[in-house]
């Protein structure tokens, strides 16, 4: 391994050394605020690795991990969500387990295995990276140990994803046998049993994504783990799929075979129509934001499937990249406002978010930028997304998918708008439980993204430009 | 001859295979595990890999099953349990085990005096091209996986811990005259 190879490595490696050094620090010191102060500044060096990183260019390392542009761009985002979730965290989780400090720990080295994700270019660092997500993740959704421990939560998802990752390894196995290689960049080939494995890769991905058919672990998940886990699990995990979705559709141009292309395009269609319809039948927050995620999945497709069409690679990178940090943005505004709010039982109805507006405005503003932004409403980063997939999907002709998309939105906009109505409800201000300044203040940040990058989205798309320059190529 | 080899630890495998998901009983269906493990070793062996055969055997039939039977039988300690044992490990019950466990036995034989069968496709990697491979080219799976075992370690911790506590009252409370 060379020094710029160790250079480009950066991230990973100070994240690494950073869990180590919470572990060391946590067999002497057993406090919250230390904990979460040293969590931040792991967080925080990892963020500034990623710069000293990006000078060593793009590296492929052991035909291992691809570290260019792309995956600096979601190292960054991950390690952002990770740092908006830990800040969230503190105060929820020390009021729900004995012990707190592991939880940090485990949303480090869930952080690791999504950036893995993000630069994978071997089935070895998919699989890998993608393990360590998931098993960080079972333990933090069963994190709480007073009261009722969501362990069905736990159970379901353990089970669900493990059949996932069983699927998927099987599929690459298949594919070995065909292509004799692990390599992203060297599994061409057209044999029957590689068309079958790379059909059972991507039936694993759309699992981790909960596309319909393989959605019905996600109402439950959502459900029963807590909500700043739940606000995790939507983003991190189901970014670092699709990042790493669209980094594999375009190395193999496995879409270029008609039969997954299409079987691909039936499960985004089915996805928006589902996800959005069923979502509108839901009275619990937690729930609909569960089916409306389904929903945005099936969009996020588009710029998947876009990488085979007319619009090629670079711009259905691009699309997903905008795609995925505006839903970051939102997603994570929503289930922080929960958290927020969640001070004793996780408030998750529906009718607890009435007039919200007179007791609690910046919460209940927030949540109606995030709403709002949801559902594509112009002036929030969730119209530019939206904006971003529509063009790709015209420029490809995927005129089926634009389609479905409208239609999905469409009936998006009224389990929305009801968030933000029933929040408007004139109500007296009560008795209010008292919550710390750094829960709004985060949420207040968020919203505030969201508005930004919706008003003034140019520095997030030259962004996503920079950092794929020569993808695909 | 060694394709033949090949076919016969395949059979093996799908029967014991079959048998372990059929089975009502878990430490029945655990006993023809462990044959199924053994028969893939033996596939792994002839496909040229003895390294991954050695630690099939060592790893999944000697440590991980073995585990998995305490822990199955050590659910519910007492009479009642003990008296269950006694049903599932009738001497009735050993016979299918045995005949696969048999026939693998004869193909070790056959391969002692007849002398090596060679490999069916490609050539026989030993543990010391394995070893260079991770350390070399797989080194950063190396770590990962480390960063892996670590996640689990420490969700495992914190999921058992809460019943711990509760096992150590329990226990103290039996202990009690």
């Amino acid at each position: 391994m060379t020094g710029s190879a160790l250079t480009a490595l950066a991230p990973y490696i100070v994240l690494t050394g950073g869990v180590t050094l919470m572990l060391l620090a946590i067999s002497f010191v057993r406090r919250g605020p230390v904990t979460l102060a040293l969590t931040l500044a792991v967080l925080l060096a990892t963020l500034a690795s990623v710069g000293f990183a990006a000078g060593a260019g793009t590296q492929l390392i052991d035909g291992f991990v691809l570290v260019d542009g792309y995956a600096h761009f979601f190292t960054a985002l991950f390690v952002l969500a990770a740092t908006a979730t830990a800040v969230l965290t503190f105060g929820y989780v020390d009021r729900r387990a004995a012990q707190r400090e592991e939880f940090y720990i485990l949303l480090l080295t869930a952080t690791l295995g999504a950036m893995t994700m993000g630069a994978a270019a071997h089935f070895g660092a998919f699989l890998l990276g993608m393990e360590i997500l998931s098993i960080s993740l079972y333990a933090m959704i069963a994190y709480p140990d007073t009261g009722r421990p969501p362990l069905e939560a736990a159970i379901k998802y353990l089970v669900l994803s493990g059949v996932a990752s069983t699927t998927i390894l099987f599929g690459m196995a298949l594919v070995y046998g065909e292509t004799e290689s692990m390599q992203f960049d060297a599994l061409a080939g057209d044999g029957a049993l590689l068309r079958v494995g790379q059909g059972m890769i991507l039936a694993g991905l759309a699992f981790k994504l909960s596309l319909v058919p393989f959605h019905m672990w996600t109402p439950d998940v959502y459900q029963g783990a807590p909500a700043p886990v739940t606000g995790f699990v939507a983003t991190v995990s189901k970014g670092a799929v699709a990042a790493l979705l669209i980094r594999y559709a375009v190395t193999t141009e496995v879409l270029a075979q008609e039969a997954l292309f299409f079987g691909l395009s039936l499960i985004a269609i089915v996805s928006m129509v589902v996800g959005n319809v069923l979502a509108l039948l839901q009275d619990n927050l937690k729930r609909l934001l569960a089916y409306s995620s389904i929903a945005h999945m099936g969009y996020l497709l588009i710029a998947v499937l876009a990488v085979a069409s007319a619009a090629g690679p670079e711009m259905a990178a691009e699309t997903g990249m905008v795609y995925i940090v505006g839903y970051f943005a939102m997603t994570l505004a929503a289930f922080g406002v929960m958290t927020v709010l969640s001070t004793d039982e996780d408030v998750e109805d529906l009718a607890d978010y009435e007039g919200l507006f007179w007791r609690r405005p910046l919460l209940a503003a927030v949540l109606a930028a995030a709403a709002l932004s949801l559902a594509g409403i112009p002036l929030t980063v969730g119209f530019i997304a939206k904006f971003y997939l529509f063009a790709a999907g015209v420029e490809g002709s995927l005129w089926l998918l634009v389609w479905a998309l409208v239609i999905g939105s469409a009936i998006g906009v009224y389990y929305y708008l009801r968030i933000v109505f029933g929040m408007t409800r004139q109500m007296e201000a009560g008795d209010e439980a008292a919550i710390s300044w750094w829960g709004p203040a985060t949420v207040a940040i968020l919203g505030l993204a969201i508005l930004v990058m919706g008003v003034y989205p140019t520095p997030l798309i030259d962004a996503a430009r920079e950092a794929i320059r020569g993808f695909g190529g | 001859m060694a394709l033949a080899l090949f076919y016969i630890a395949a059979a093996v495998a799908l029967a014991s295979t079959a048998l372990v998901i059929t089975r009502r009983n878990a430490a029945h269906a655990l006993i023809y595990l462990v044959v199924s493990l053994l028969s893939i070793a033996v596939i792994f062996f002839l496909l040229g890999a003895p390294f991954a055969a050695a630690l099939e055997i060592v790893i999944y039939a000697g440590a991980i099953v073995v585990l998995f039977l305490f822990v199955v039988m050590m659910l519910n300690l007492g009479r009642r349990s003990a008296e269950r044992e006694r049903l599932w490990l009738q001497p009735g019950m050993w016979v299918g085990p045995s005949i696969l466990v048999g026939v693998l036995f004869l193909m070790m034989l056959y391969v002692i005096v007849a002398g090596a069968p060679g490999t069916t496709e490609g050539t026989m990697v030993g543990p010391k091209e394995v070893g260079t491979a991770l350390f070399g080219k797989y080194l950063l799976a190396v770590e990962l996986a480390a960063m892996l075992l670590l996640a689990a370690l420490i969700g495992a911790y914190h999921l058992g811990r809460r019943y711990l506590g509760d096992r150590r009252e329990e226990s103290s409370r039996e202990n009690r005259p």
